[in-house]
């Protein structure tokens, strides 16, 4: 209809021009400059219909509409560049690419002979939508910079998983998916956590960033609930090596698999709900549960090649976050236990690191924008941290047990400097309540860089 | 445990939930309807705009609508769309005849990711905001915990809105 108005404005301007040669140039003029203004205000008005009729997508819009009216300069503009040119970079129409980087320098005070600098993770993910409501997921992890035979660096694959929208609120995926467990581990970009390093609850006991495969589904409520649920693959407690630290520093780390030919025989479920309905506020739980044995053997020689096939991982968590002006203030706490543990550790006996029956940790974290200019701010931070990773050991006869381990204390206080949202400068200092040198743990300073895209 | 049942069985409820299911979002129709209901018209507005006024990139043009009744303007109505984690995310504005945000719809929002931008009470904290107030994350608006780029970007894009409003559409007549 619109083309039908410009054509008859067109035609109404033509038939002015045709006008009697005696008309008085002066009205003449006028009344042309009336339709030439109407005709390029009809014009603008059919351009922007067309786009609205059209998919309303940012990218493919056309360009400004040309007419009068600049906009004036804006004295103080904080507006940052428009459709998000600061997240992901478009590939074509239906791929982007994303990335974060982390580098880090540790200066341990009583050991200044072990300070380490590191390029902690490089990472680079994609993902590409197939249509409108499937699209597939990937990120592509390198730590420590260089991965060979002979170098300490690893090349991972911390994600890689289908997504089908069902509706727009809930859905299924399948593939390598983190499971949704704490705060950190769905969300461990450099920018979205406070200090140099990750907290140690987040690490020791749930393993971020922790990932396995299988199926889940997601959604969530108009009442401000997010749930997930997913069937997938457990940790393999076969993985337990008796003779290395690793299983104390981290008793999940040492075991999960990460889909790299992970033994399937026993599977795990994940259930995580969270409550949003509260603007700032984000308070939940998750549990990750299921058989770690994954022995196959049993269906045929009973129980005798492994002695903890009918080993039960449970991980309980439970959290809150509470963000509001210039305050993020969390606390979280999680507990982990192992069953049928007592007749694998009689085997390791002699050995420094059994596996225990139980393991928790928990912090509360304060931190306070102090500073905001233009994009950039200052955030200094205070957390403690409180963690075991051997709480309990199996009973054992008399003479056998094994003690638990004293509980880890960490203050760490710091400060998180944004240049920008996604570019940061960090500075902490960590004070620990027991050096341990296998472990890394001992009153430090660090440095870090962060960034995402 | 005995899981074996539970994957065929998920398998069988994804397929009858997608069957009964498809995706439906709200459209723009639908949301100026929502935000003006006593509205006649919605008369498109053509807006040129200097992107390097507004920090934005060249190209940038949000659809604007007068929502009119009776030929007396009675608010503005907006559509634009913003980048979420890594995906579009398409919403409208309504301001009401003063400059004052009405209501923030989400149009579309494609990616899981950071979806919970959805959710009413988030959206409800740019009520009666205008052009003076600051409208920015952890500021005046708060934010959803594992949807902050979606919260950022989409407070920025409402941020934009109401400065366009306030230096280019509160002057026209």
């Amino acid at each position: 209809m619109k083309h039908r108005i410009l054509a008859l404005a067109i035609a109404a301007c033509c038939a002015t021009l045709a006008l009697p040669a005696r008309a008085d140039d002066a009205t003449l003029k006028a009344e042309m400059d009336a339709l030439r203004a109407e005709v390029a205000a009809l014009k603008a008005e059919v351009e922007q219909m067309r786009a609205a009729s059209a998919a309303p997508v940012a990218t493919s819009k056309p360009a400004p509409a040309v007419n009068a009216e600049p906009v004036p300069a804006l004295a103080a503009t904080t507006a940052p560049a428009g459709g998000g040119v600061d997240s992901g970079y478009a590939l074509g129409a239906n791929t982007t690419l994303w990335g974060y980087g982390q580098l880090d320098y540790n200066r341990p005070t009583a050991r200044p002979a072990d300070a380490r600098a590191d390029l902690t993770r490089a990472v680079l993910g994609f993902n590409h939508v197939f249509d409108e409501s499937t699209r597939v997921y990937g990120e592509l992890e390198w730590e420590h910079a260089i991965a060979s035979a002979d170098d300490a660096g690893e090349s991972e694959v911390e994600q890689l998983y289908i997504e089908h929208a069902l509706a727009p609120n809930y859905g299924v995926r399948a593939g390598l998916m983190l499971v949704p467990i704490g705060l950190l581990n769905e969300h461990h970009e450099p920018t979205q956590f406070y200090g140099v390093e990750r907290n140690f609850v987040e690490q020791a006991i749930i393993p971020s960033t922790w990932r396995e495969g299988g199926v889940a589904g997601y959604g969530n409520t108009d009442s401000g609930f997010q749930w997930d649920i997913g069937l997938v693959t457990s940790p393999d407690l076969g993985k337990w090596d008796p003779t290395s630290p690793d299983g104390r520093e981290s008793p999940l780390g040492a075991i999960h698999q990460e889909l790299q030919l992970s033994k399937a025989h026993d599977l795990s479920l994940w259930a995580r709900l969270n409550w949003l309905g509260v603007p700032g506020l984000n308070v939940g739980g998750a549990v990750f549960a299921g058989k770690i044995g994954q022995d196959t053997s049993k269906q045929f020689e009973g129980d005798a090649n492994f002695p903890a096939d009918n080993a039960r991982l449970l991980l309980g968590e439970t959290h809150v976050r509470w963000q509001s002006g210039p305050w993020d203030l969390t606390a979280l706490y999680t507990r982990g236990t192992i069953s049928d543990t007592q007749d694998l550790n009689l085997g390791f006996l002699g050995q420094p690191t059994p596996v225990p029956k139980a393991f928790w940790g928990g912090y509360a974290q304060a931190a306070w924008k102090a500073l905001a200019w233009n994009q950039s701010s200052l955030v200094p931070f205070l957390r403690f941290e409180a963690f075991n990773t051997g709480a309990a050991y199996a009973t054992q006869p008399q003479g056998f047990g094994t003690p638990a381990l004293p509980t880890q204390r960490v203050w760490t206080a710091g400060v998180n400097y944004y240049l920008n949202p996604n570019v940061v400068f960090k500075f902490d200092y960590q004070d620990f309540r027991y050096d341990d040198e296998l472990l890394n743990y001992g009153n430090r300073f660090d440095l870090g860089i962060g960034f995402q895209f | 445990m005995q899981v074996r049942w539970l994957l065929p069985a998920g398998i069988g409820a994804t397929l009858v939930v997608q069957v009964a299911h498809a995706a439906q979002y709200m459209s723009v129709e639908q949301a100026q309807r929502a935000a003006f209901a006593q509205a006649t018209q919605f008369a498109p507005v053509a807006v040129a705009i200097d992107a390097a006024a507004f920090g934005v990139q060249p190209g940038w043009k949000p659809l604007v609508w007068r929502a009119l009744k009776d030929g007396e303007t009675i608010g503005w109505f907006f559509e634009d769309a913003v980048i979420g984690k890594s995906e579009l995310i398409t919403y409208a504005l309504a301001l009401d005849a003063a400059g004052k945000v009405t209501s923030v719809e989400i149009l579309d929002y494609r990616e899981s990711h950071g979806g919970e931008v959805r959710l009413a009470a988030w959206r409800n904290q740019f009520k009666d905001k205008t052009p003076a107030d600051a409208v920015a994350l952890d500021r005046d608006i708060r934010n959803i915990s594992g949807a902050t780029l979606s919260c950022r970007h989409l407070t920025q894009g409402v941020h934009r809105l109401l400065q366009l409003y306030a230096h280019v559409l509160a002057a026209k007549p």
